[in-house]
């Protein structure tokens, strides 16, 4: 206690606000979202509102570790695009299973471009994922001559978006799986940790032998991979591929992962927060359609809540050296009490000496 | 992003003490200054070998029309890329709000003070992303997507989220109309393009800004504000973004939330085949506006050859990932950084 607590913004208390900031947010907008909407935490409600987000949550997948590698990737909706209309398309010629398969292997090979102009002809990944985006849609429109197709059975993609026994959507239960995976494999894999490494200082991150290269390529491909998952269940649940598919998804989806505590400077990020992230936006989507806000006050809303969220990142950089980790909260915690019990007793020695 | 600076700032620096060697800078520092001329010359020789209507004035002229608004975005892209600022993402809005607001005030005060607001109303956006980026120092693309956002949002809600229409048809007609033979939306273009390169290239404040892109701690270690000057940066660009959507909105007379949409990425697209790096600190106006002129000129001559648009996207991306890789290639053997 030597004076750390004076002002408002060094308390304990407000510095773990900051810290569990998403759970916080989340919380705020699940609470407003259940007072709008009669009936909210019912289980059909709560599987749609999550249904809505395993597109842009399968996409997110893959930014959150473009992201904590240090790069950006805005080729993904044009990935989307490009798999699901080779997993419709493809359909007549080879049937549905192989042609999905196909769709995902084109959204490799496509993320493996990302890769290959980032890591061996150096480019910014701003601006060479920029000259994918446009380059992988125009191949949409040029193959599907700009007009949306469908599919052969429109039956086929049904189980996709049914409830599997009575929870969330099979689509659901995918992205949910895949980002409790990617979880685990950021946190407890040497792996995950260098990739960490490699977004907070590539260069260093060599000197110590780690393949950066190797681990931004990867990232790069397992983005297009999951973008090409996400256009590929998105297409064969509608059943239609088109060239326009995931025109702004990708924008969102960085915010959403914004949103998650992932910064774009690299180093940090975790799979947890991008979950609350996308949750906090299918929230709020759900409240205020339901309460029928135009789309724009929604953009307004979410607007604001990444310029907040971000400018409570930016502090809590700036207190770096605080340990805010659970333990040590309560460690803190538990101290606090103690010293303010001491100074009672020894305030009441000292008046009765 | 940051971080991958550091790495190829060394590697700048190796690849400078090489060159001394090597003298292999010379050729590269002249080849970065003549490829675009060159490239513009040499689309123009294709151009009209392939189609005998591509030399004409009138379809010179038409290409001219058709870049200078894009034009007067760029000139404020090339800034924030100077200055190390990577992108302005924010700028669909900004020229969303343009347009909206010089079509929805025009009936009430005038075309002239409701282009003024407009722009106006543009430059606050600005200044929240220069300030959010300059002093708060946060990463430049979260923030003005995040900024362009909510003032599309707030555009879009003072108007209903409909289409606004314009009601003063003389305007329409001196911006469309010729002054000495020149489109006067032309005229405009130049003129903003020539300020922004004598202030970029003469001014104090166009030298803070090559100091603070090129090396922003010594920058700072000079006693020059830094935070200004990036801020400036993105003021300027959402300004001329905002008198973009003015100009749009007047010529077209009319205006909907997303008439911006994709204007971003295309200054974005400009400035970098004009050679402007992404890490800040070297680039030109006149550059920028090359780039410009080359990717409409490849456009146009594949539109009189009757390409398909599809076939101008993939074009326009290789292009840049061409543009780029030629930078970076010449960049490290150059060495100039």
């Amino acid at each position: 206690m030597t004076g750390s607590s004076n002002r408002v913004t060094d308390s304990i208390v407000f510095l773990s606000l900051v810290r569990y900031r998403v759970v916080v947010i989340l919380v705020a907008t699940l609470v407003l979202s259940a007072s709008f909407v009669p009936g909210f935490f019912e289980a059909r409600t709560l599987s749609l509102g999550v249904d809505r987000v395993a597109t842009m949550g399968l996409l997110a997948i893959g930014l959150t570790v473009v992201l904590i590698a240090g790069q950006l990737d805005l080729s993904g909706g044009a990935i989307l695009a490009l798999s699901g209309i080779a997993a419709i398309g493809l359909q007549p010629a080879l049937g549905q299973v192989p042609a999905a398969l196909v769709g995902i292997a084109i959204a490799v090979a496509a993320g493996a471009v990302n890769g290959l102009l980032v890591v061996v002809l150096k480019i910014n990944s701003l601006v060479a994922t920029l000259a994918t985006m446009v380059f992988f849609r125009a191949v949409c429109h040029l193959v599907t001559d700009s007009r949306p197709i469908s599919g052969i059975d429109p039956f086929f993609g049904i189980p996709l978006t049914q409830p599997v026994a009575g929870t969330v959507s099979s689509r659901v239960l995918v992205f949910l799986v895949l980002i409790l995976l990617l979880h685990v494999w950021l946190t407890r894999s040497v792996a995950g940790r260098n990739v960490f490494a490699v977004g907070s200082n590539a260069g260093s991150a060599t000197a110590s032998g780690v393949r950066s290269n190797a681990y931004l390529f990867g990232a790069f491909v397992f983005s297009g991979t999951m973008a090409g998952v996400a256009g590929v269940t998105f297409s064969i649940a509608s059943n239609t591929g088109s060239p326009m598919f995931g025109d702004t998804i990708v924008l969102t989806a960085i915010a959403a992962v914004v949103i998650g505590g992932t910064r774009l400077e690299g180093g940090v990020g975790s799979a947890l927060g991008t979950l609350g992230g996308l949750l906090t936006l299918a929230a709020l989507t759900t409240a205020m359609e339901y309460q029928s806000v135009p789309a724009y006050v929604q953009s307004i809303a979410t607007g604001c809540i990444l310029l907040l969220l971000i400018l409570l990142d930016r502090f809590t950089f700036s207190k770096q050296g605080v340990d805010l980790s659970l333990p040590a909260l309560a460690r803190r915690i538990r101290r606090r009490t103690g010293d303010a019990q001491q100074d009672t007793t020894q305030e009441n020695e000292r008046t009765i000496t | 992003m940051t971080s991958s600076t550091a790495p190829t700032r060394a590697q700048n620096a190796a690849a400078r003490s090489v060159d001394r060697l090597t003298k292999g800078s010379a050729f590269s520092r002249i080849g970065s200054w003549v490829g675009m001329p060159v490239g513009i010359a040499l689309l123009l020789v294709v151009g009209s070998l392939l189609s005998d209507r591509f030399l004409s004035i009138g379809n010179l002229t038409n290409v001219l029309i058709n870049i200078s608004i894009l034009g007067v975005i760029v000139v404020g892209m090339t800034f924030v890329f100077i200055t190390r600022g990577l992108a302005d993402l924010s700028v669909p809005a900004t020229v969303a709000v343009g347009a909206i607001l010089v079509l929805g005030l025009q009936p009430t005060i005038g075309t002239i003070p409701a282009a003024l607001v407009a722009i106006l109303a543009a430059l606050v956006a600005g200044v929240v992303n220069g300030l959010l980026i300059g002093y708060a120092g946060i990463n430049p693309v979260i923030t003005t997507l995040a900024v362009g956002t909510i003032v599309l949002g707030i555009a879009q809600w003072s108007v209903g989220g409909v289409i606004v229409y314009g009601t003063d048809p003389a305007a329409q007609a001196f911006l469309n109309g010729r002054v000495f033979g020149i489109p006067v939306i032309v005229m405009v273009f130049l003129a903003v393009a020539v300020i922004g390169h004598l202030v970029l290239s003469r001014t104090t404040l166009g030298r803070w800004v090559y100091a603070a892109g090129g090396n922003p701690d010594a920058t700072r270690a000079s006693a020059v504000p830094l935070f200004l000057t990036r801020g400036s940066a993105f003021v300027l660009t959402a300004g001329l973004a905002g008198l973009a959507g003015v100009l749009l909105g007047v010529t077209l007379q009319t205006a909907r939330p997303g008439i911006g949409i994709g204007y971003e990425f295309d200054a974005i697209t400009a400035v970098v085949v004009g050679g402007v790096s992404l890490l800040g600190g070297s680039g030109s106006i006149p550059r920028a506006i090359g780039g410009l002129l080359f990717v409409a000129l490849l456009n146009n001559i594949l539109v009189l050859q009757g390409v398909p648009t599809a076939v101008q996207g993939i074009a326009k991306g290789t292009l840049i990932v061409a543009a780029v890789s030629l930078d970076v290639y010449l960049r490290r053997k150059g060495g100039q950084s």
